[in-house]
């Protein structure tokens, strides 16, 4: 793949990989027909951010592989810290570099970036990447009860009220009014910590649809690099979200780009409305970077499925998609609403890391939403799953396909 | 037994605690309308959290003091510093402990005020109440202002501790000291960078004066000293205070310097805290024994202890 920035995009680039250098350490360029996304997930995989740049965005633009390679441009994974560097100084790069070259694929393991900058200076930079498979958080974004849009403006500046050091907030909502407050574990330090609370008057929401009154918790630290970029280009912000437990998406697209962050919120078995969830044997708090015991196996489907999952991005409105049937077992298994009365398997076998369980179900388990809701969604593939799932591998070839 | 008490009979139970039901009568409640008021409560607060990470807030009818009494804990540094709330809030209600002691004292953490109030600057109003939330707390809660009708309130409920009135007299406002010299101090800019400079190469410092308004900063290594003068500074004309504290400045040789040989961090701390320029500054000292750094602001004073070390 080659693309080409001009002017203003490449600061624009730049800012992405900024907002996503919060939430990750590695990111992924992940080439495709629909453009390039840069994607990273976090490494408690409760939060990923995708920004996907559509062939608009860039001067030239093209999939074309280079000599030698054979098939699509590869999905490369580099180290954010190897990438960031070069886009660290957003307004030395506004004054000085008129074009930006990307090319994957014309040495088999590198990415070259070139800048263009003025005086006749290039800058040519060879960052070495990993071929793998991009983590891709699916989430039903179609199927979230609540909706709130409103101008970045208005979040960054209720962010604001939140210090720095603020791990996670908690965002109400019911049709009368929208809170934000931060949030702490219990504790002694409780005790002596500030507690900071705001609430919004739905007016001030561009829209505000709440078809479920909720409480939800989720990291502050890995949505500020992503509001800051919304603000800088006056987007608006969606965020979709359901219950407690439930992962929260904010989303900010305009003509020639898509934004998504999504984030997994805390499952809070004091709260009122946890009932909507199966998730009794969850213990009430676990914090979203407290998953360093889950790892988290990247399940590598076959290069023909590679095919097809190159073809669907992240920020998906329900899009069509298609999914390697193996890894489709799993759901079932997993997410299972309704039986409230047995605990998954999962869940069980898992009650042994029980932060494990709450945190790498969060994210993933968007899919779990109304299965009821036609075969399409039940199908949504997830494309990393823990390693504890392995061992169930063959009991689920056993079980027939929904 | 309750109808025995009411009779009047002889009352053989001890009477009631009444400091304990009137602390928890405790009152106050603030506010701040304008925006150059906010700007400098703000301020105060911020110098304030740069001086120590905890201090004592007395309210009283007519001021607020921010208090540090110098312990073994942090190096032995006091602190006393002075507002006069009308010059700061439009609504000002208080009650105290009880009506003797119509005050309240709190411990609070003034670094938590000082961010509760920088994000609300924009604010219409701010009010500053006592709260009891999980715990007694400051409750910081701004009006802002918004594009449709309705303001947007942020709260801060900053926790706090009460002191118990048997600790009150731990608190009290330090008498001016027996100085030896008095003088004013440089800019505080220009001290802050020398003393900056002065910390790469010593822990410890010495200040001296005299009552010729000389003032010199020194450090002693055993590979450099470094001696940084300043002249015509000035002296405070304490005039008949110092007479009445027993030593007539007459008697003593303006040439002759008191010095202090401080902590350098300590000064540097303090000096790093001072964002605006006070309207007077100045440093009294005893020789070998303290220095006492005095700066008046329009709307506040402020004192600063730093023991000398030998």
């Amino acid at each position: 793949m080659i693309c080409v920035l001009e002017g203003n995009g490449v600061k624009v680039f730049g800012k992405a990989v900024h907002a996503l250098s919060r939430i990750g350490e590695t990111l992924w360029l992940d080439p495709g027909v629909k453009g390039l996304a840069l994607r990273s997930v976090n490494a408690a995989h409760s939060a990923y951010g995708c920004f996907l740049f559509s062939p608009l965005f860039f001067h030239t633009f093209s999939l074309a592989p280079a000599s030698g390679r054979r098939g699509e441009a590869p999905q490369c994974e580099l180290l954010t810290k190897s990438l960031l560097p070069l886009f660290r100084c957003l307004t030395s790069i506004e004054r000085n570099v008129e074009r930006c070259r990307i090319s994957i694929g014309d040495r088999s393991d590198q990415v070259e970036i070139q800048f263009f900058c003025r005086h006749g200076i290039t800058k040519t930079h060879s960052l070495r990447f990993q071929e793998s498979e991009a983590l891709q958080a699916v989430f039903a974004s179609h199927l979230c009860p609540n909706v709130l849009k409103a101008p970045a403006r208005l979040l960054s500046d209720m962010v604001l009220h939140f210090p720095v050091s603020q791990e996670e907030i908690t965002l109400s909502t019911t049709h009368l009014k929208v809170g934000l407050r931060n949030y702490s574990e219990g504790g002694n330090d409780r005790r002596k910590m500030m507690c900071t609370q705001m609430f919004l008057h739905p007016d001030e929401f561009d829209s505000l649809q709440i078809g479920v009154d909720s409480d939800i918790t989720f990291c502050l630290k890995e949505l500020r690099g992503f509001l800051s970029f919304a603000e800088s280009h006056f987007l608006q912000v969606s965020i979709r979200f359901g219950a407690a437990g439930k992962p929260v998406c904010f989303s900010v697209e305009d003509m020639v780009l898509e934004a998504t962050v999504v984030l997994a919120t805390l499952i809070d078995s004091d709260s009122w409305d946890s009932s909507q969830l199966n998730v009794a044997d969850a213990p009430p708090t676990a914090r979203c970077a407290d998953a360093a015991e889950l790892p988290v196996d990247l399940h590598n489907a076959d290069s023909s499925n590679a095919a097809d999952m190159t073809e669907w991005v992240a920020s998906s409105q329900g899009s069509p998609t298609m999914h390697p049937p193996s890894l489709m077992q799993l759901l079932p298994q997993i997410y299972e609403p309704d039986t409230l009365h047995a605990p998954d398997k999962a869940c069980d076998r898992a009650s042994a890391t029980p932060a494990s369980t709450t945190i790498c179900s969060l994210l993933f388990r968007a899919l779990s939403s109304e299965l009821d809701d036609g075969g399409c969604t039940s199908r949504l593939p997830v494309l990393a799953c823990y390693s504890d799932m392995e061992e169930d591998m063959e009991d689920l070839s056993k079980i027939p396909s929904p | 037994m309750g109808r025995i008490l009411l009779r009047g009979g002889p009352n053989k139970l001890p009477p009631p605690d009444k400091t304990k039901e009137r602390k928890h009568r405790m009152k106050f409640r603030a506010k701040i309308i304008d925006f150059a008021c906010l700007s400098h409560f703000s301020r105060v607060i911020t110098t304030i959290s740069k001086l120590t990470k905890t201090c004592v807030l007395r309210l009283t009818p007519d001021n607020l003091f921010f208090v540090l009494c110098g312990k073994v804990a942090n190096g032995g540094v006091s602190m006393w510093c002075e507002l006069s709330q009308a010059n700061f809030f439009d609504e000002y209600q208080m009650e105290g402990v009880s009506s003797e002691d119509n005050e309240i004292c709190l411990e609070v953490t003034p670094d938590n005020l000082s961010r509760a109030l920088k994000t609300v600057q924009n604010a219409k109003s701010v009010k500053v109440k006592l709260t009891k939330k999980h715990c007694p707390c400051l409750t910081i809660a701004a009006e802002l202002p918004t594009l449709s009708s309705i303001s947007r309130v942020v709260t801060h409920d900053v926790p706090v501790d009460v002191i118990p009135r048997r600790l009150w007299h731990e608190f009290k406002e330090p008498s001016m000291p027996d100085f030896d010299v008095s003088i004013y101090l440089p800019p505080l800019k220009t001290m802050k960078n020398v003393v900056d400079r002065m910390k790469n190469l010593s822990n410890f410092l010495v200040i001296e004066a005299n009552l010729n308004g000389e003032m010199n900063l020194k450090i002693e290594t055993d590979l450099v000293s470094v001696s940084t003068h300043f002249k015509d500074l000035g002296n405070p004309p304490w005039g008949d205070d110092a007479s009445q504290l027993g030593r007539p400045s007459q008697s003593r040789d303006p040439e002759d310097m008191a010095e202090a040989r401080v902590d350098i961090r300590k000064l540097q701390q303090f000096l790093m805290g001072q964002q605006v320029n006070p309207s007077k500054a100045m440093c009294n000292i005893i020789h070998q024994t303290v220095i006492h750094l005095i700066l008046l602001h329009e709307d506040m004073s402020l004192q600063y202890f730093i023991p000398a070390v030998a």
